[in-house]
């Protein structure tokens, strides 16, 4: 025992090297999902959290006038578009006299604002850290969109922040459509250009032009269908077996995020309670 | 040798946090500035390895929870951490005393301080983005990144330590 006690003293600082990789690559290679990391090993750790509040108190105020300016542009679409769909609505009212189909079928989505405290573009793997959390009503696998797009899923909650994996992250990958059309497909960043991403598993007959709008497919409850994510761009790789492979623009600028929505899904939590019991009343019957 | 504790830790607080803000920068793409290993850099000469690994792996743990690369630069600081002392032998004057010696331009001179902290350097952006590697296909972008950054670092770093020569030689 004592020789024992002896070896490790007089080795003790090969005895740390190997604790300190073991730690380290355990981390690195341990947790394969994502959404089950503990937080206070993430950006959204509450001493983490604050001290990237407080840049962002600093930082914050120099991007204020090109956002202020987008958004007055957004403002003018949305406003256009009012107008628009006020017109058209009227019109369809005088041509159907039963009032009681006009009433509109609850929204089972809820925004709530957030501030972009922490981000980045260049890594592999990027994260986002907001300023919600928990006590906002916010919970893992909400969608996250700003005024562009389509920016992530949230990962994992603490109290008053929260830690969104990117749409630029390899893990996350999201299901899209053309607009107007049925074509379906996966779409995911591949690393490198923070301004594009792929949409692949199209099916091999897709038709498709360049400039076609790519929005969600509202297959999954994290985000509603419809919510733009780019635009097409080209054919991705030149070589591509089978499906087709699009090369899209993404519509939100990833290096500048600061206003942020999470998107509530008041459904979300019955479908995932039905699919459970599904799968439940499906393993019984086996 | 309270006061070098004290200022050492200041230091550490100061560097990781500036490293917390400059890790969501990659300059043109392939240069990011990695300041806090200079704390690791200029631990006193005599600071038994373990030391160095323990503080070398926690500031790293802390830099990865910030940047939500968990394990990364705790792995690559542990590296930094045991080649440390070798390095240091390799390139200080062969007269050097070690007891309390801070390794720095004033202690080993300009060439040697310069070669020890540009291998380490390369050692640790070398480990940091390989292991970035192992999701990033573009190999080249890699090496590019390691070189550049090192570049960067070894300088940023030799202008805070002209910078510490200069006020601390007085005291």
């Amino acid at each position: 025992m004592k020789n024992l006690i002896d070896f490790f003293l007089r080795h003790s600082a090969w005895v740390f090297f190997f604790i300190y990789m073991l730690l380290s690559g355990m981390m690195l290679f341990g947790s394969r999902n994502p959404y089950q990391q503990s937080v206070y090993l993430t950006s959204a750790n509450t001493v983490s959290a604050s001290v990237y509040g407080a840049l962002d108190a600093v930082s914050g105020y120099f991007h204020l006038h090109s956002i202020n300016a987008a958004l007055e542009q957004r403002n003018a679409v949305l406003e256009q578009e009012g107008i628009e769909l006020r017109a058209q609505l009227r019109d369809l009212r005088l041509l159907l006299p039963d009032s009681t189909l006009w009433q509109p079928a609850l929204s089972p989505y809820r925004m709530v604002p957030a501030t972009v405290v922490s981000n980045s573009v260049w890594k592999p793997k990027n994260h986002i850290t907001i300023n919600r959390g928990s006590a906002d009503g916010i919970k893992p696998q909400m969608g996250v969109m700003d005024r562009g797009g389509v920016v992530g899923v949230v990962e994992v909650v603490a109290p008053h922040s929260a830690r969104v994996i990117s749409l630029l992250n390899s893990d996350l990958s999201i299901s899209c459509k053309l607009r107007g059309s049925e074509f379906f497909g996966r779409l995911a960043w591949e690393g490198g250009d923070p301004r594009y991403a792929v949409l692949d598993h199209l099916p091999k007959h897709t038709t498709y032009n360049v400039g076609d709008t790519v929005v969600t497919s509202g297959f999954s409850d994290v985000f509603p269908e419809g919510v733009i994510v780019g635009v097409v761009e080209g054919k991705a790789h030149e070589v591509s077996a089978g499906d087709v492979q699009l090369k899209v623009a993404l519509t939100s600028d990833f290096a500048r995020l600061s206003a942020v929505r999470v998107i509530i899904n008041y459904d979300a939590a019955e479908h995932r309670r039905l699919e459970a019991s599904d799968s439940i009343a499906n393993a019984k019957k086996q | 040798m309270t006061r070098t504790v004290i200022n050492q830790v200041i230091l550490a607080i100061v560097l990781v946090l500036v490293q917390v803000v400059c890790n969501k920068m990659m300059l043109l793409g392939v240069a990011m500035p990695i300041v806090f290993i200079y704390v690791l850099l200029r631990l006193p000469a005599s600071l038994g390895t373990s030391w160095v690994l323990t503080i070398g792996f926690f500031l790293g743990l802390v830099v990865d929870i910030f940047n939500d690369t968990p394990g990364m630069n705790a792995m690559a600081a542990t590296m930094l951490a045991t080649a440390r002392r070798p390095v240091f032998y390799m390139f200080a004057p062969h007269d050097v005393q070690e007891d309390g010696l801070l390794p720095g331009l004033d202690s080993m001179g300009v060439a040697g301080y310069l070669r020890y902290a540009t291998v380490l350097t390369i050692l640790f952006a070398t480990v940091l983005f390989l292991i970035q590697a192992f999701t990033l296909r573009d190999g080249l972008l890699t090496l590019e990144r390691i070189v550049a950054s090192s570049a960067l670092s070894v300088l940023l770093m030799l202008g805070m330590d002209s910078l510490s020569t200069g006020t601390t030689t007085d005291a």
